[in-house]
């Protein structure tokens, strides 16, 4: 190597490390707030691929002509981590949005977000479904403006092939019965009659819900049911097992999109996704919603959710601007602004509601109305500042009984076992 | 045994094979062919052999990557099908081109090149220097600090991300590249790499230079950094694929959308619920292509030879 | 080379007694490492000692830590998981570092010679380190399937009656990991191989060859001695990445099933980040740092006894 060479790589590096401070080739630099307006940051994951944000954003933006929303855009995979870096530092984003509770509870519980009990009064508390999510103690620390909950997706097509009706008040038995029937080999492709994706939730947080039991009471015995429901349904070969979906990261949008699966257990926030595939022609499933199976054949619908909200940070830059965006966007604005896109918000009422069935596309069937109107719903996980050890030990004994390394008894035993030891330090 | 086999197998082929026109008497011509003929069969078939390996190897090697090829020309709801399905039902080659629009693609290769570079060129530079101290100046306490440099390596970056990541925002640097340049350029990994490397480069080399008037560092610049090429490519080579490849970092210091890496821009295709694979598959491929241009420069300092016809002078 | 020149030469070790010759190298070795250890010490030694001393706090990252002694450690080895996880560790070390050592030296030698379109066989082992994580997960999930993977058929082939479960079962979803991460990594270790393969002159195989040595002395009298500096380097930094394996597993199979494949960097992840629990997770990074370090200060001292 000559002089030369490693004179020009010095050079390289130094005239590098002068241009570092303004380079950044991806967009253009952040505009400092212009004449006057209020730059107001927030805290969002996916921006892009979220479009709730925008319509959000947007609405406030022209409602508040003196306020410049700035999206501080992280990625979905890891949000929480690098927001809790980001506040380890003394981050000042004004507004954090809560991906779910548990770490709503963190944060809440470290002090690290602002009491906002008078804009959840002003929204009213009653309207706001999921808000009890964010009680501690009396007081609020975020306010719910979205709240997904859980449903059955089928698919019409294959139903009427089968000759089966809708499924409507289904029981879990009933589902069963339904899901093997609608099973079969067609070309050489398997159709299966549902699809259980691999979340916990799928078997765990409907158990607790349909049972009004507690996830982190450390007694999982109202489990049983639900697991076996699962297990037998897989050993059946009406719905992928749990190994193959496991290991080859199957897509539940994949399973129904394709017409792989008949029916499907899913959030609602699915139904945005599938019907923007169908809007740009990547699927032809003739979709329908029914109300998530039941415990009992009372005729009462219950299922479970998680609320998505706004909390301002402690080191707020903006703090007041920043109460006032999130009672909009709680309120009646907010939720009719991402009801326009297909995402259900926290705020319920009559009107919200019937903007919601505006949407084109989405199925207007009775059975696809009832189910978005349960009786009950409950929190997919309680909040506490145990959830997220204890969630950690129900994935992983979630795991073996799934895959069949442990009979449902005695995995359940562990369950509690470990989460009274480990946890909740009994 | 095979050596004997290929011995006797090449013998006779030199028998069979038609008298060649010309002067030298026979003894001549069997001892010429008993010294080359045998050996260059020998090289040759073992060079069938090696290829023969080779390729088997590579299409071992080569399977998730078609995977991924493959990937990148489906529909997103075609990608993670049971079972698998190599070959597309049918090829949406337009995911090359959206890809460009869906996300500042571009934008995002000129960050990553620019930290990749940077940062190869800074842990090139300053870890041939210190690697020097390490290895070809004794003085006390070296080993023990070289020890502290090793043993960093050892401890995993989640246990003190967050405590750097506090640092550097007091220093006001996060949110730019100078963050992650600092952070990545000092490592302590080319420091060891270079320092293994000089430790086989005999000292005998120094002293004559030494002799020859040469200052300590002028042996860095002329003996030792010329006859250590293979490692300082091989340390610029893995430095690139790695920065280039880096997710956690650039995520936990580059907030704005306009410093994000590829490695960045790929993950913004994982939504909350769900992932667009087929869009993220074609960005890997795009963004193996660098890799695959600087490895190819690179290799060709991989030749036996170059560290000897140094030290022959 | 005369005595009087070696004694006028200003860095060997063996002046004796001459101390001005010892503060000038002192001097002369700093300068060198200078530049590095600067932006070292500033921007990983503090932050790692800054870490070491949490182990001993508790600290959510929000408020100031509180002081906590062993409490810390206390738990850590009262806790089940860690003791899984760090078997598990150990375990993936044992079998992810001697293998990808071994297949890394023999791609190396293969690929160290003059062939037609080597650079490309090159790259292509390269390639697995390239390849997109989701990508080599799923492939290798197929491959390893329990009932229509191609492993499994290969293996009831030639006549096993009961496969593995391969990353579906406790028991074998760790060798599953093992095995995709020695074929992901080896091509990253050939390139470090074949840097130092580059190093052995050449007339140290004339010479043997000469002798008469074999293929197999030479390898064994030749290329081992002389590739002992960069052995030490791989091994080390094999070590180091087993024990701090992180991205693979938790592509793969997230630590499970169950815990059978959870790690120790996965643990310090979950605890810290995941769980706000900082001191906790510190104190298992500096049990996970003494590890290696103890591992690392051995080979050090053995490969210093063979330089000798």
């Amino acid at each position: 190597m000559k002089r030369t060479t490693l004179a020009a790589i010095a050079l390289a590096v130094t005239a590098g490390l002068g241009l570092t401070g303004c380079a950044g080739a991806a967009g253009p630099a952040e505009q400092p707030a212009a004449n006057g307006k209020t730059k107001l940051t927030v805290s969002v994951w996916n921006y892009e691929g979220t479009p709730e944000f925008k319509a959000l954003f947007d609405g406030y933006e022209a409602a508040n002509p003196t306020v410049d929303i700035e999206p501080v855009d992280i990625l979905a995979d890891d949000y929480p981590q690098k927001v809790t870096t980001m506040l380890a530092g003394g981050d000042t984003t004004d507004v954090l949005t809560m991906k779910n509770v548990i770490d709503y509870s963190r944060y809440a519980n470290n002090g690290q977000l602002q009491e906002i009990n008078s804009v959840v009064d002003k929204v009213g508390k009653d309207n706001l479904a999921g808000l009890d999510a964010f009680d501690m103690d009396g007081k609020y620390f975020a306010a719910p403006y979205r709240q997904d909950f859980w449903l059955l997706y089928y698919n019409k097509d294959l139903f009427k092939a089968a000759g089966i009706e809708e499924p409507k008040d289904l029981t879990w038995e009933k589902y069963s019965e339904l899901a093997k029937k609608l099973t079969k080999e067609a070309d050489g492709k398997k159709v299966y009659g549902t699809y259980h994706h691999i979340w916990r939730s799928v078997v765990q947080a409907i158990a607790a819900a349909q049972n009004g039991a507690d996830q982190n009471s450390g007694d999982y015995g109202f489990f049983e049911d639900q697991y076996n429901t699962a297990l037998d349904l897989q050993k059946s070969g009406a719905t992928l097992d749990f190994g193959t979906a496991k290991s080859q990261k199957t897509s539940y949008r994949t399973m129904f999109e394709t017409g792989q699966a008949a029916m499907m257990p899913m959030g609602t926030w699915y139904t945005a996704g599938i019907l923007q595939a169908k809007k740009d022609g990547k699927t032809t499933v003739n979709w329908g919603l029914a109300p998530l199976p039941q415990k009992n054949d009372d005729g009462k619908v219950t299922t479970f959710g998680s609320p998505t909200a706004f909390a301002v940070n402690k080191n707020a830059t903006h703090s007041d601007e920043a109460k006032k965006f999130i009672e909009w966007a709680a309120g009646e604005e907010g939720a009719k602004a991402i009801s326009k896109i297909g995402v259900v918000p926290a705020l319920q009422n009559e009107s919200v509601t019937a903007e919601y069935f505006k949407l084109d596309g989405l199925p207007t069937d009775e059975l696809s109305k009832k189910a978005f109107t349960p009786d009950t719903t409950a929190l997919e996980m309680p909040v506490s500042d145990k959830s997220a050890a204890t969630d950690k030990i129900l994935n992983q004994e979630h795991d073996l009984i799934m895959v069949g390394e442990r009979s449902v008894t005695d995995g359940i035993a562990e369950m509690g076992k470990r989460v009274t030891g480990e946890v909740l330090g009994k | 045994m095979t050596n004997m086999a290929e011995d006797l197998k090449a013998t006779h082929v030199r028998d069979a094979a038609p008298l060649p026109n010309g002067a030298p008497t026979a003894e001549d011509r069997r001892r010429t062919d008993r010294k080359r003929s045998p050996r260059e069969q020998k090289k040759r078939t073992a060079n069938i052999v090696i290829y023969g390996v080779l390729v088997v190897l590579v299409v071992a090697l080569m399977v998730p990557f078609i995977w991924m090829l493959s990937s990148s020309l489906k529909e997103n709801n075609q990608v993670l099908t049971v079972p698998i399905q190599w070959i597309p039902q049918e090829f949406v080659w337009s995911n090359y081109t959206d890809i460009w629009t869906r996300i500042p693609m571009m934008g995002y290769l000129q960050n990553s090149l620019y930290l990749a570079v940077i940062i190869t060129c800074l842990q090139v530079l300053t870890g041939s220097l210190a690697a020097y101290g390490f290895s070809k100046v004794r003085f006390p306490g070296r080993d023990v600090l070289f020890l502290a440099y090793v043993g960093t390596i050892a401890v995993p970056w989640q246990a003190y991300m967050v405590p750097q990541y506090i640092m550097m925002q007091n220093l006001g640097l996060t949110n730019s590249f100078n963050a992650l340049i600092l952070l990545q350029a000092f490592g302590a990994f080319g420091v060891f790499l270079m320092r293994q490397y000089y430790m086989t480069i005999p000292d005998e080399l120094c002293e004559a230079a030494r002799i020859d008037g040469l200052s300590e560092y002028g042996i860095w610049a002329r003996v030792i950094l010329p006859l250590s090429k293979p490692a300082l490519a091989s340390l610029a080579l893995l430095t690139f694929v790695n920065t280039w490849n880096d997710y956690m970092g650039p995520f936990i210091y580059l907030t704005s959308n306009r410093l994000w890496t590829v490695q960045l821009g790929l993950r913004s295709f994982v939504g909350q619920f769900d992932a667009e694979y087929a869009m993220i598959m074609t960005g890997s491929v795009i963004s193996v292509i660098p890799i695959l241009i600087i490895f190819l420069i690179g290799q060709r300092y991989f030749i036996q030879g170059i560290a000897t016809s140094g030290m022959k002078g | 080379m005369t005595t009087e020149t070696i004694t006028q030469a200003p860095a060997p070790v063996h002046s004796r007694g001459n101390r001005k010759q010892a503060r000038r190298n002192t001097l002369i070795g700093w300068t060198f490492i200078l530049p590095n250890f600067l932006g070292f010490l500033a921007f990983t030694l503090i932050p790692v000692v800054a870490a070491f001393a949490l182990s001993f706090m508790e600290w959510t990252s929000f408020s100031a830590p509180k002081w906590v002694g062993l409490a810390n450690f206390e738990r850590m080895f009262a806790s089940d998981s860690f003791w899984i996880a760090l078997r598990n560790t150990v375990v993936y070390a044992l079998g992810h570092v001697p293998l990808t050592m071994a297949l890394a030296l023999i791609l190396a030698m293969l690929l160290n010679r003059k062939l037609k379109g080597i650079g490309f066989f090159r790259v292509a082992i390269f390639f697995p380190y390239i390849t997109s994580l989701v990508a080599v997960a799923v492939v290798w999930n197929m491959l390893f399937s329990p009932d229509s993977g191609p492993i499994n058929q290969f293996l009831g082939a030639i006549g096993i009656a009961n496969p593995p479960g391969w990353t579906s079962s406790s028991d074998w979803a760790m060798p599953a990991v093992i095995i995709t991460s020695v074929w992901r990594d080896m091509g990253y270790y050939m390139v470090l191989y074949l840097a130092g393969l580059q190093a052995i002159p050449t007339e140290l195989y004339e010479a043997a060859e000469v002798d008469g040595a074999s293929a197999w002395q030479r390898f064994w009298n030749v290329t081992i001695p002389s590739l002992r500096p960069t052995t030490f380097f791989v091994v080390v930094m094999l070590t180091v990445s087993s024990f701090k394996v992180f991205d693979l597993i938790v592509v793969m199979t997230n630590g499970g099933p169950g815990r059978s494949t959870t790690v120790l960097s996965q643990l310090i992840y979950q605890e810290g980040i995941g769980e706000g629990k900082f001191g906790y997770s510190s104190a298992i990074s500096l049990v996970l740092f003494i590890i290696v370090l103890t591992v690392t200060v051995l080979q050090f001292k053995i490969q210093q006894r063979r330089e000798r």
